[in-house]
């Protein structure tokens, strides 16, 4: 098995391929539930032949440049460009640079500006820093404890 | 917002008139212009907080950052889905994308909803394109388990949602979500109203999920397609999220009491679970597990109700988003060269990938909570405000923490280091595609650490 593969794919003598003649067996019966469902099923897929008779090839044979995404260099490069030039260039460095120059994003800024401004106007003036009462407690109107049904 | 919807649905005429041969290069660089244009969501206008372009559809704070999300996770799930369609009918590929770009559309009205029947609707109808590509794409056999488990978890806690809501607009008059947040309901403490805000949270916890209703996920993650499990890791279960906060505006005060058991199932859930993710032998199980591990820490930040759990949980759900669904890619390179998802069956790639080995320390020190990443920001915002709720959480939480780096150091050794397997062949080179897959992920993270007040949402 190892020699057949050295003679399709040369390069792989650099791979330390099988382990010193013996062979090794691996259960091939179809097991049922989730873990035993991921089990290896095509160990030789390298060299298995698929329904159009062809052996499964790299696509980096035929397109040295291949990046992943079409099998048509042209149409490969292309995809790979916008998909760059959109992703990258366009989404995060535009939109970056228009995030960052949001201003005071949710008036947090303004908000401890304003503080720190009333602070020192309050004690300017002499007035604690902040009242007990969110609301004026002589403003608000409650019914009458007699009780309404 | 119309120009985010628009281009969205236009996504179908793309999606069906573009020649095969230009057919994902104009999906891809339109759903980028669209994540494009979503940024312009993040200003935040004024500090009344909703921004409203029409009565239906509104952001604000807390919707803004998860549709950004949204927006930006549909380019990613094309280029990952690209390679695996690769040997499909033209149409069968059109039908998938189209199931995409649907999943996006109702994913955005989702999340704008002012209306909360809107909201309900869309969370429902959600739930179809992806159990279609749970069941169509997926591999295994199980995937039919699979979506059935999907499909009747997430209905079963949504149809008491339907009645719960149809009392509060009886009551109340309104369902606009402007308004619930003013109104008090003041429910009398009867078996009836418990019964009503069991069923106003049922329908998010279970899609969130909470621990004990959690079944559904592992099956669902495993068993679906890449694009498949991104779109559930990462936007899905923040639906569950999102809704949780909303609905806990209005059922205030009964939720100080109510919550006490969700949060423990929450809290004790992040160890079952990352104890699980310690025993797990597939690689996808194990990732899922960990989002269920997670998201119990968001869903424990939500029920307490504080500002620092909202905004903990806020930005949990947007950083465990991007790295759930980053490492879910990850795990398909994985399944596309060797088509396995056993654990055992691939390891030592540091030596023969070396570069996708980087992305996957990456990956799992984010999943761990690394400073500075925002993971960590959300973990600890959420651990601190649960301490205060009560000190024994600290047990769990921390022990939780231990936990989740133990995994995902279990997951980063048993992939990458180790000797390299004596039966595989030969490997396919790591595609250009998918290293930018990788930076597309990674790069938000990095950014959101910068500037995270975009995720802090309004209450912080």
């Amino acid at each position: 098995m190892a020699a057949r593969l050295m003679r399709t794919w040369p390069f792989l003598s650099h791979f330390r391929l099988g382990c010193g003649g013996t062979a090794r067996f691996v259960s091939q019966t179809p097991s049922s539930g989730a873990a035993g469902s991921a089990a290896v099923s095509d160990l030789q897929r390298a060299h298995t032949k698929d329904s159009d008779g062809h052996v499964e090839v790299s696509a980096f044979k035929k397109n040295p440049d291949y990046h992943g995404f079409s099998q048509d260099p042209y149409v490969d490069q292309w995809n790979m460009r916008m998909a760059f030039f959109f992703g990258i260039s366009v989404a995060i460095v535009i939109g970056g640079t228009f995030i960052h120059y949001l201003p005071d994003h949710g008036m947090r800024q303004w908000a401890r500006r304003e503080a720190e401004r009333l602070i020192k106007q309050r004690e300017e003036e002499g007035l604690p820093l902040m009242d007990e009462n969110y609301y004026d407690p002589s403003k608000i109107i409650l019914p009458s404890t007699g009780g309404e049904e | 917002m119309l120009k985010i919807l628009l281009p969205t649905l236009m996504l179908f005429p793309t999606i069906w008139l573009t020649p095969k041969k230009w057919l994902w290069t104009t999906t891809t660089a339109q759903s980028l212009m669209i994540a494009f244009s979503s940024l312009f969501w993040l200003k935040w206008a004024s500090e009344t907080g909703w921004s409203t372009s029409n009565t239906y559809m509104a952001t604000d704070p807390l919707s803004t950052p998860l549709l950004v999300l949204t927006c930006w996770l549909l380019p990613l799930m094309i280029l990952a889905s690209q390679n695996h369609t690769m040997p499909e009918p033209t149409n069968r590929q059109r039908t998938y994308l189209t199931l995409l770009a649907s999943l996006q559309a109702l994913l955005i009205m989702a999340f704008s909803a002012t209306e909360i029947i809107m909201f309900y609707v869309m969370f429902e109808a959600t739930l179809i394109p992806t159990l279609i590509i749970i069941t169509r794409w997926g591999n295994q056999t199980e995937r039919l388990n699979a979506g059935t488990y999907f499909l009747f978890y997430t209905l079963a806690g949504s149809l008491p949602l339907l009645i719960a809501l149809l009392i509060l607009q009886k009551d109340t008059g309104t369902l606009s979500m402007l308004l619930t947040q003013y109104t008090n309901t003041t429910m009398p403490n009867s078996w009836g109203s418990k019964m009503w805000w069991a069923g106003c949270l049922m329908a998010f916890l279970v899609k969130m999920p909470l621990y004990g209703v959690h079944l559904w996920l592992p099956k669902a993650h495993v068993e679906a397609p890449i694009a498949g499990s991104m779109v559930l890791a990462a936007v899905l279960l923040k639906l569950g999220g999102y809704g949780m906060m909303r609905m806990t505006a209005m059922l205030t005060p009964m939720t100080k009491e109510l919550a006490y058991p969700f949060i423990a199932l929450a809290t004790w859930g992040i160890i079952m679970t990352g104890s699980i993710c310690l025993r797990q032998t597939d690689l996808k199980s194990l990732i899922a597990y960990s989002s269920v591990s997670h998201m119990g820490l968001v869903a424990g930040g939500i029920l307490i109700q504080t500002p620092w759990g909202f905004t903990g949980a806020i930005i949990l759900m947007i950083a465990h988003g991007l790295v759930s669904s980053a490492l879910f890619c990850l795990a398909n390179t994985n399944y596309e060269r060797i088509h396995s998802r056993t654990l055992l069956l691939a390891r030592g790639l540091q030596m023969i990938l070396p570069l996708m080995a980087a992305w996957w320390f990456i990956m799992n020190l984010a999943n761990l909570a690394l400073p500075p990443l925002p993971n960590l920001m959300g973990e600890l915002m959420i651990i601190t405000s649960l301490m205060n709720w009560s000190l024994w959480t600290i047990l769990l939480t921390g022990l939780g923490t231990l936990i989740t780096a133990s995994y995902s150091l279990y997951m980063f050794l048993m992939t990458q280091r180790g000797p390299t397997p004596n039966h595989i062949m030969a490997l396919e080179p790591s595609h250009t595609r998918e290293h930018l897959l990788m930076t597309l992920h990674l790069i938000p993270v990095l950014l959101l650490m910068l500037k995270p007040e975009l995720m802090w949402g309004w209450c912080f």
